[in-house]
């Protein structure tokens, strides 16, 4: 562009006659330096253009898209639950939603497995490996949970929300499971599987039980440590017919 | 480089810009869709498992 006003202005100071100053003529080479420095320019600007459209994508458009999968996967396991009677979870496409009011107003579609193309469709998910989750139905164990703190949902983008005492609370076809955090971890390495073992000693935890762990990267917007939330189940409530969510959710 | 875009698009100016809209949107649509998802597992922002590896 900068090229062309320079030589619509070469023309017209031409067509102006004598009377206008000439160019100075140019020195041989320098068009092909300015030129190169030019392109060099348009191309840095082209980078943080597109870094800036990474940015967007990865907060933004990812969200988007997470949401919607979501919301379909979930819709679906509720046409599931109204389709079928009672009877065992259905884990084929999610096994129920988890609610935690101080971290979310919204449900998390909880689903199998913690690899990064499940946990992208904006959903939470139990690990199968390394260590095996219990299921929330399950006599004793760790009901363990994993979720993107931003980006693909953001899921558990505000977990250092959540307080000790605080509820959480997993929705089933015919159970509201009512977990109570009792130890919240802040940060620990990724290579500390043990906060999943099934008493989680690190939680302070001795005696077998019911526990939920709630897991993703800390701080935001890295992934260089972990964060993690332990809780106990309270009580197990049975679902009626119009769903009335326990009391710790209204 | 733009500037060479510029020249080389047809019409007058104000085509010339719509086919650029156009251009730079078709560039965004592709990052969007293939290039970053490509990248994005390359990029140490996204692991929220422990996973001991």
């Amino acid at each position: 562009m900068a090229a062309t006003t320079e030589e619509d202005e070469q023309e017209r100071a031409e067509r102006a006659g004598e009377s206008a100053p000439k160019p100075a003529p140019r020195q041989p080479g320098r068009g092909r330096i300015a030129m190169a420095v030019s392109v060099f320019g348009e191309l840095l600007i082209t980078a943080g253009v597109i870094l800036g459209l990474f940015v967007a994508y990865s907060l933004w458009w990812t969200n988007v898209i997470a949401d919607r999968e979501a919301k379909k996967q979930g819709n679906r396991v509720r046409d599931h639950w109204e389709a079928k009677g009672p009877g065992a979870i259905d884990t084929k496409d999610g096994i129920g939603f988890l609610h935690v009011p101080s971290m979310t107003g919204g449900e998390i579609l909880v689903t199998k497995g913690t690899n990064t193309k499940t946990l992208n469709h904006g959903v939470a998910g139990y690990y199968t490996a390394p260590i095996k989750s219990a299921l929330p139905q399950d006599e004793k164990g760790n009901f363990t949970l994993a979720a993107h703190r931003d980006g693909h949902g953001a899921k558990f983008h505000k977990i250092d929300k959540i307080d000790e005492g605080d509820p959480i609370v997993f929705e089933s076809r015919d159970k509201w499971y009512v977990y109570k955090v009792y130890k919240t971890l802040p940060e620990t390495s990724k290579y500390n599987v043990r906060v999943l073992d099934p008493i989680p000693k690190e939680s302070g935890a001795k005696k077998s039980d019911r526990y939920i762990t709630l897991t993703t990267c800390t701080p935001v917007f890295t992934s260089n440590y972990r964060y993690v939330v332990w809780g106990k189940l309270e009580r197990v409530e049975k679902v009626d017919n119009e769903r009335t969510p326990p009391r710790e959710l209204s | 480089m733009y500037g060479w875009i510029w020249r080389h698009l047809p019409g007058n100016a104000w085509v010339k810009a719509l086919l650029s809209l156009l251009l730079a949107l078709a560039v965004v649509y592709v990052l969007f869709q293939y290039v970053f998802p490509w990248a994005e597992p390359l990029l140490p922002f996204n692991d929220v498992t422990v996973d001991g590896q």
